[in-house]
């Protein structure tokens, strides 16, 4: 049994909001994805629909460049390797924040709020000298230890961890259980809906990334997918019907992950009634 | 979770630190670095510095507005989706496009959507409303990238909020259920109070993220921060003086500014929405 | 305390194994870097550049094959910046580790000649390569205290574009040959065909924006900078310059690409918006291929004050000093911009040749879209802006469109944002 907020009789206002959000979410993206199947001259005349449909912009992307498939398994090779590192750690630390009574737990609270407000740009030069001196740039490894943590979603776990009954955790270390046991084997599996959101949140990150690559990655076999379709781009003319195809094949992995963990964000958690 | 604290120290708090040791420096940085300690000068000059101020000024009215604005939306798009409706999935999936697709590309997109002739305004004419040009009248060029930013941002925060409401104990619901609590009570009596913690990561996510606005002003001003410094934001700031001239040093000192602001504004809804301030 | 250790250990493993595995998985990138006296193996150059159309990626790729059959001890590896160009050249230029031959826009050349990142290039001219034959206007660009830094590859000078269609309806058979003439034919060319009192067409289509906006200046003897490098655009002659521009678009007989849903003057020229546009080489392969229908033609920039103007724009190649191959990436030089090179290159149609023969062997200068651009490059105005051009041009067309849109008088814009300018650049010298 779901519960309700809403009384029955005010549900179709409901319907009709929730469709007038979507039209206002879906219309710039279904707007994209027709622009990618249209001549430029037709996206500059600005109509929705196109009217000679074309595939022309998908074939010049995945035909004359010979790389695609080499840019697509660097981005999910990098993304994939550091959503799991990031999941592992970001958890652990969030936990740790949230419930061990270690000393200086006030001080990496405010460093991680530090670090998030400290912006990229300022950093980027003193990052890529760090990488250069590793001799970690033009690599995978550059791409992935240093964003195998991170400290929004130390902060989001904290967050999550906080609400937890602490009963079952109590229970479990009467039973013998170590910290690491009861994390494992009772705070993780209950924290999966927000597992779950930071996993689609770390990947889309990962996938999107664009400010350290561009800089780190040199060689065309190394490039991660933005990059690979970004270099579309004129100095003086915009190519627009390959920025839109190029973007749609962009999102759609992302898209298929989203819909994969979707079904944990809303999904009847095991530990209903738990505190009762 | 050595490694993992090796890892956010020497990719994280390394270049923070060096560019704390930046903000002290005068920096000449091509053609062999140099360093010359030139004390709070780079702090002194923030005080003369007009353009900061006026980017301060964008982006604290940027803040005010966008963050109640994408928190609130989240939490009535979440909590509209947890209440049981038909076809949670595919809401859930149409809801969370604009966030799935990058920043970039968004932004790309909007610059047709906001053109004279565009759907924005076709839209706003076809109800009644007034039209603008929203890429190039100062005076609405920054509101432009607020709406773009709340329906884009909010759908984030959405699942956010999404994956919060499913660890709410459903013993409580039943409990308020019996002492005959109606559906706006129980969300304000129990769902509410449940999800502060998670109100205070997102409000707090939401004011570094507003704080940090970058990109959108980037592409729409191509850069200037025009028309008129109506699009000037700090980091905007802080990536011209960054890249375009190389001062290093100046540009982390008005970074750290920045930084404590954020850190002041964030402690200062901690106290509002965090239940255990340890 | 033993789990944790134990938690500790196995992290590490599992952080280690990763970064084995990624080094297992990148290709190695230094094959190519061996010590000069290595003998038959070539050497790897690499060429750093932006990106551009597939077409033109196509045609470059094809002069780097051809100069690698004729070089073969030479192997060229293009290192393409996706995008953000100088901000991800200047990053990998202070870590050391750009390219050895790269692109270089003229308006950012004088801050990385004045830095010391580039190799001065006179020493490695011969008579042969014969350096005369460039335009002048496009060799100044590289050039810093008699030392030249770079070589133009090609370049674009902008030239008036005119609707046949447009100026047929309207009774006008010659292109304006002064800037008069273009406002007295933008004024009949301005038209609302539906009568709905919304233009449907605009006489002259502008782009308020400091790099196509210089000569304006000159024609009356302004400057956008002084030689000392500051800013001092906010002079009377510089802003009559200014007003060619200002006054018409206030009339109502010129416009803006964002007022007519456009994102560029080509496109809302190409679109019909706008019957007159004043633009670059680039928009002759662009209109021909998205626009096929449109009947369009060049002339050189209408003259003001009897004088000819107009702004040319070059890219150079430019030399690494940190380049541990002169000597190869002085051959690829001499090779791009030596007259086959560059005649297969500019042969595309995409850009014009800096060189005066290669323009000639391509029948530029008769060809009757082509040959007004070509005139232009020679009294062309460099697009340039001293040390500091993000300042200067930033903080000019920051205000400069609150002018254009009469929020506040002109002559307060460009005092405001020549005192604005002129403050970050006097901040950046301290």
């Amino acid at each position: 049994m779901k519960f309700s907020i809403y009384p029955l009789s005010y549900r179709w206002i409901l319907y009709i909001l929730l469709a007038v959000y979507a039209i206002v979410t879906l219309i710039p993206f279904l707007w994209a994805l027709s622009s990618s199947f249209k001549p430029l001259s037709e996206i500059i005349a600005g109509d929705f629909w196109p009217h000679h449909f074309t595939l022309d912009n998908y074939r010049q992307i995945f035909l004359e460049q010979p790389l695609f498939l080499r840019w697509l398994f660097n981005s999910i090779f990098i993304a994939v390797c550091v959503t799991v590192l990031n999941l592992l750690f970001n958890s652990m630390a969030g936990y740790a924040l949230a419930r061990l009574q270690f000393r200086g737990k006030q001080f990496w609270f405010l460093l991680i709020l530090a670090v998030l407000a400290v912006p990229a740009q300022v950093t980027l030069i003193p990052t890529f000298l760090i990488l250069k001196s590793f001799g970690w740039l033009n690599s995978y490894q550059g791409m992935i230890i240093p964003g195998m943590i991170n400290a929004t979603f130390i902060f989001m776990m904290r967050q999550f961890f906080i609400n937890f009954p602490r009963s079952l955790e109590e229970a479990a270390a009467l039973d013998g259980l170590n910290t690491l046991q009861i994390f494992w084997y009772i705070v993780l599996p209950l924290a999966k809906p927000a597992i779950a959101a930071q996993a689609v949140f770390i990947f889309m990150g990962s996938w999107n990334n664009f400010l350290l690559p561009v800089v780190i990655l040199f060689e065309p076999e190394m490039f991660t997918l933005p990059l690979g379709l970004n270099t579309f781009k004129g100095q003086y003319i915009s190519y627009w019907n390959y920025i839109m195809a190029a973007s749609m094949m962009f999102t759609l992995p992302v898209l298929c992950i989203y819909v994969f963990f979707n079904r944990y964000f809303i999904q009847s958690v095991t530990f209903t009634g738990g505190k009762g | 979770m050595s490694p993992a604290i090796l890892g956010l120290g020497l990719f994280t708090i390394a270049p923070i630190l060096f560019a704390i040791f930046l903000s002290f420096q005068k920096v000449q940085l091509l053609g062999g670095i140099e360093y010359e300690f030139v004390s709070f000068r780079n702090f002194a000059r923030l005080a003369t510095d007009d353009r900061l101020w006026i980017a301060l000024k964008n982006t604290a009215e940027y803040v005010a507005i966008v963050v109640p604005a994408q928190t609130i939306l989240a939490l009535i798009l979440a909590a509209t989706l947890n209440a049981g409706i038909k076809g949670q999935n595919i809401w859930r999936i149409l809801f969370f496009l604009p966030t799935i697709t990058s920043s970039t590309v968004l932004t790309l997109i909007f610059m047709w959507i906001y053109n004279a002739d565009g759907l924005f305004n076709q839209a706003l004419a076809w109800i009644g409303l007034p039209t603008y040009n929203w890429l190039s009248d100062p005076q609405v060029a920054l509101k432009g990238i607020m709406i773009m930013n709340i329906w884009s941002t909010a759908p984030f925060f959405m699942v956010i909020y999404l994956a919060a409401l499913q660890d709410i104990p459903r013993s409580l619901y039943e409990a308020a259920e019996i002492d005959g609590a109606n559906g706006w009570q129980q969300f304000r009596y129990i769902t509410l109070p449940q999800l502060r913690p998670v109100t205070f990561f997102v409000v707090a996510m939401g004011i570094i993220g507003t704080f940090q606005l970058f990109d959108q002003s980037y592409i729409f001003s191509g850069g200037s921060g025009g028309p008129n410094n109506a699009t000037l934001t700090v980091v905007l700031l802080i990536y011209q003086y960054v890249f375009r001239d190389l001062q290093l040093g100046y540009a982390a000192a008005i970074a750290f500014l920045l930084a404590l602001i954020i850190i002041i504004v964030t402690l200062i809804q901690r106290r509002i929405f965090d239940q255990d301030p340890t | 305390m033993i789990y944790r250790c134990l938690q500790f250990f196995a992290l590490l493993i599992a952080s280690c194994l990763c970064i084995v595995s990624c080094q297992i998985l990148t290709p190695s990138a230094d094959q190519g870097i061996s010590p000069l006296g290595q003998g038959d193996r070539p050497v790897t150059l690499k060429l750093g550049g932006w990106g551009s159309s597939p077409a033109e990626q196509r045609l470059f790729q094809k002069v780097l094959t051809t100069f690698e059959a004729t070089h073969p001890h030479i192997r060229v590896k293009l290192e393409t910046v996706a995008d953000q160009y100088m901000d991800v050249l200047k990053t990998r230029l202070i870590g050391d580790a750009a390219p050895d031959v790269f692109f270089l826009d003229s308006f950012e050349a004088p801050f990385l000649m004045s830095n010391q990142v580039l190799e001065p290039l006179d020493a490695y001219l011969t008579p042969d390569f014969d350096l005369a034959d460039f335009e002048t206007t496009l060799l100044a660009p590289f050039q810093q205290d008699g030392i030249l830094y770079g070589l133009p590859k090609d370049c674009s000078s902008l030239a008036l574009f005119y609707n046949k269609q447009a100026f047929a309806e309207a009774g006008i058979a010659q292109p304006p040959a002064t800037w008069d003439e273009l406002l007295a034919d933008a004024q009949r060319l301005t038209r609302d065909r539906d009568q709905n009192g919304k233009m449907d067409q605009y006489g002259l289509g502008i782009l308020p924006d400091l790099a196509r906006l210089v000569y304006l200046m000159r024609a009356f003897g302004g400057v956008a900078i002084d030689p000392q490098g500051k800013a001092a655009f906010a002079s009377a002659a510089a802003l009559k310059g200014l007003n060619l521009i200002v006054q018409p678009y206030q009339d109502g007989i010129a416009v803006r690409p964002p007022d007519v849903g456009a994102n560029s003057g080509t496109e809302m020229f190409g679109q019909g918006k706008a019957a007159m546009v004043i633009e670059g080489n680039w928009a002759i392969p662009f209109l021909q291929e998205t626009f096929p229908d449109l009947a369009f033609a060049t002339a050189e920039v209408p003259r003001i004050q009897d004088q000819p103007g107009t702004m040319v724009y070059t890219v150079g190649y430019v030399m690494n000093r940190q380049s541990s191959h002169k000597s190869e990436a002085w051959e690829l030089i001499r090779y791009l911009t030596g007259k086959k090179g560059m005649a297969l290159w500019t042969g595309g149609g995409s850009a014009l040749p800096s060189r005066q023969s290669v323009a000639q062997a391509l029948h530029y200068d008769r060809d009757p879209l082509r040959s007004p651009l070509v005139a232009g490059i020679k009294y062309a105005t460099p697009w340039q802006l001293g040390q500091y051009p993000a300042a200067i041009m930033n903080s000019f067309n920051n205000q400069f469109i609150s002018a254009i849109l009469a929020e506040q008088p002109l002559q307060q814009a460009l005092q405001r944002a020549q005192n604005s300018a002129n403050q970050q650049i006097q901040a950046a010298e301290q």
